[in-house]
């Protein structure tokens, strides 16, 4: 069964029709073909896929499509603003919080979605909030450094 | 292996598929001189890749019968040459295609998944293209693991600590079919006797088939699992005379010049430097000194090489690169490496920047086609940086001398007056008197009998084949050498181990990108600990994997990582580029090791099977109660 959704995704309106079963994190990289948004694991086990939805990280692997009828959704594709990077991004870059980069987007948003509510975090706070996030080239060291460190930028 | 055990394979004698040895100096004379001799059993277990990216590929027929095949490999070239083979096609009309790579650490340095050749098959049939990917479950199971190695290690040392010896005896548990088996039964027993100064060296592996998963290639390929034990059990021999495990290691430990027990020539080698370093981050001295109850420290140390010549029959190990200066002053430049994910590519873009006097952003480093990159042997063996950055390094000498002719012409200087900094061209006594890059270009390619500027490289490493019978050969251009400390606090009521402090050091040669070869070790060690004490693939009773999904498959997450401090030890290497040598798989060999020996230095408990979980150190400490 299909259905008519109207989502905003990285502040565009989009018109779609999808088939109820499918996922958002399908039809964001099948439909919308915003292929940052990553796949590993398709259960919600790993983070990669985190998007945010009206600003709360979600694994858009759990969220079918048709749950985010009218809601706003922010992809990785949309972090950069007017061509420069977020000061998350350029902290994963200057850290070394990256290395295959397959983690890193769903790290940036669940990051994202973090730092907006707790603009001080302890590093302790800091692994926590991406202990669901999974990375096998880091030791999470560098990226909770990045996370750090991008919170100080923030806040000046 | 068993006589009479059922066969697996028709015509396996045992079902024993390899059996690579090393028979250096005289064992049995050494443990005569020994005053000591120990000998100690100690298994490892499956574990996983755990690539983040699933395995994936497209197959796409063109109506010539050409396929272009879009594949996460670590080596596209050889994919190709592969499915050249399988599918009985000439290498022409095969295309191989890879983009960036969302982790490899051994699993994609092959091409043998059962998917490669479905997709295939299915997209001739079809006349359409086919895309297969495995869902994480079935990741887990077809992306081949670590092999269980059931390894007994025995040594002799003389009282002053001196190791006269060594006989290493391996089986490795192979599964049902071969995919790098009998190399990763191999790799192992090498690098053992490249790590100390004893010339008696024996090695016995067993490439077992069984009707089990087969296991593969896996970042180190063999040599963490021998080196587990040999260093683990140099932590209970220490433990046993009461000796410092650190000065038994720097009494031993091979030296720059020396040539090992393999025949491993060390043009450069940091190992002390390495086990000094962490034993002062980690305070060794001082807490040996003032032990406290349920703590404990454990060091161990490690090699690995830099490329390898250890595959019996093909004696070469090489990367190319070619490198085009376009009009505008950019470059152009390919290289056989694929970036799984290490950094290999921006190491290699620095590389050619610092020999041409370009800037890294205007060079357009190129990777994972094999129509427009020249053939290497991949991203594996920790080769990328060292032995696919000579080949950047030859071409672009090759093409700077280019630049400085056709400059010196129109300069009317001598080449040799000239240098390149910052794309321009200028004379060193008189650097007014320039050109930019791109005017050289320009005017050497728009003119009478003109020239382009471009330059190609394929370097072979300088290595040598080992010799069949004894094993010995200096096997790899170069050989990265490291060491870990690890202090630990166990739980004596519930078993659980809180790791306080992890310092690594490698020495890598040269750091060319010292932020990408922190992060390789930080990995590294990451990896390594979750071999150390979680990551375990559980088979149940016909071989099935038990625990195929994350969060059943336990790695350590953000929130179980230890602080760790990582020393870049610089010794220069003679051959490498810029003096570099390996990186990615030193990094986590003898992480496991530390680990568990400083588990053993707390409970006061030789456990010596991995991973040691909590689980494992609680029924161990009631063992001991009880009895």
């Amino acid at each position: 069964m299909k259905k008519k959704i109207k989502l905003t995704v990285n502040d565009e309106l989009h018109e779609l029709e999808v088939e109820n079963r499918r996922s958002l994190l399908e039809v964001i990289r099948e439909d919308l073909h915003l292929l940052g948004t990553k796949k590993m694991c398709d259960m919600g086990e790993c983070g990669s896929c985190t998007v945010l939805m009206d600003g709360v990280a979600v694994n858009s692997c759990l969220v079918l499509a048709v749950e985010a009828e009218g809601k706003k959704i922010e992809t990785i594709e949309g972090v950069a603003q007017g061509g420069k990077l977020h000061p998350i991004q350029e902290e994963f870059v200057a850290k070394g919080g990256v290395q295959c980069g397959y983690c890193s987007p769903g790290m940036i948003m669940t990051a994202k979605a973090f730092l907006e509510k707790n603009a001080n975090p302890s590093e302790e706070e800091a692994k926590t909030a991406i202990a669901g996030n999974f990375c096998r080239c880091t030791g999470y060291i560098r990226i909770v450094e990045a996370i750090l460190s991008a919170a100080d930028r923030m806040r000046e | 292996m068993k006589a009479g055990a059922p066969i697996i394979h028709e015509g396996i004698e045992r079902n024993i598929a390899a059996n690579p040895r090393y028979n250096l100096g005289d064992v049995d004379k050494a443990f005569k001189e020994a005053d000591h001799v120990f000998e100690d059993r100690l298994e490892t277990q499956r574990v996983a890749h755990v690539c983040p990216e699933p395995h994936n590929c497209v197959a796409v027929w063109d109506h010539d019968g050409k396929l272009t095949f879009y594949y996460c490999s670590q080596m596209p070239s050889v994919t190709r040459v592969q499915l050249a083979k399988a599918l009985g096609m000439p290498e022409s009309k095969i295309r191989v295609i890879t983009n960036h790579v969302g982790g490899g650490f051994g699993s994609r340095a092959t091409s043998k998944f059962p998917m490669d050749f479905a997709a295939i098959v299915l997209a001739r049939k079809a006349g359409r293209p086919v895309k297969i990917e495995y869902a994480r479950d079935e990741e887990f199971i077809f992306s081949t693991f670590r092999h269980k190695f059931i390894m007994t290690v025995k040594t002799g040392i003389k009282n002053d600590g001196t190791i006269t010896g060594r006989h290493i005896t391996n089986i490795c548990d192979n599964g049902a079919y071969c995919d790098y088996g009998p190399v990763v039964t191999n790799v192992g027993g090498a690098m053992q006797g490249t790590l100390y100064r004893f010339m008696n060296y024996r090695y016995d592996g067993y490439t077992v088939y069984t009707n089990l998963p087969y296991g593969g290639a896996m970042r180190g390929i063999g040599n963490p699992q021998v080196h587990y034990a040999g260093e683990t059990q140099l932590n209970m021999i220490a433990e046993r005379l009461g000796m410092d495990p650190l000065e038994i290691r720097i009494k031993n430990a091979v030296r720059t010049g020396d040539e090992t027990a393999t025949g491993a020539i060390l043009k450069s080698c940091g190992l002390v430097e390495c086990l000094e370093e962490v034993a002062k981050e980690i305070g060794w001295k001082e807490k040996r000194a003032h032990p406290v109850p349920n703590r404990g420290l454990g060091i161990a140390c490690g090699v690995h090489f830099t490329g390898v010549r250890l595959s019996p029959g093909i004696d070469a190990d090489f990367a190319g690169a070619t490198l085009t200066i376009n009009d505008d002053g950019s470059v152009n430049l390919a290289t056989s490496c694929v970036d799984i994910g290490s950094g290999s590519s921006t190491a290699l873009t620095q590389i050619a920047a610092e020999v041409l006097g370009i800037e890294m952003e205007k060079i357009n480093t190129i990777f994972g086609d094999t129509e427009t990159c020249p053939m290497g042997w991949g991203s594996r063996a920790s080769r990328n940086t060292a032995v696919g950055g000579m080949a950047i390094q030859k071409a672009a000498e090759d093409a700077r001398k280019q630049i400085l002719e056709a400059a010196g012409e129109k300069l009317e200087v001598h080449p040799d007056d000239l240098d390149i900094r910052n794309s321009t061209v200028f004379v060193k006594a008189a650097p007014s008197k320039c050109l930019s890059v791109s005017d050289v270009v320009r005017l050497n390619r728009y003119r009478k009998d003109g020239q382009a500027i471009m330059a190609k490289s394929h370097w072979d490493a300088p290595s040598q084949l080992a010799d069949p019978v004894t094993g010995r050969g200096n096997f790899s251009m170069a050989f990265s050498y490291g060491a870990k400390a690890i202090e630990v606090e166990v739980d004596p009521g519930t078993g659980q181990i809180q790791i306080l402090k992890v310092a690594a050091s490698q020495d890598l040669g040269k750091a060319i990108n010292p932020l990408g070869a922190m992060g390789q070790i930080e990995g590294g060690v990451h990896m390594g600990l979750g071999f150390g004490m979680s990551e375990d693939m559980v088979l149940d009773d016909e071989g099935r994997m038990k625990n195929n999904y994350l969060l059943d498959y336990r790695m350590l997450t953000s929130l179980d990582m230890p602080p760790v401090s990582i020393i870049l030890v610089e010794t220069n290497d003679p051959v490498g580029p810029f003096g570099a040598k390996g990186v990615g798989e030193m990094a986590t060999i003898g992480t496991a090791d530390a680990f568990v020996s400083a588990v053993q230095k707390a409970t006061g408990l030789f456990l010596t099977d991995l991973p040691v979980t909590p689980e494992k150190v609680l029924l161990a400490l009631k063992k001991k109660e009880s009895t």
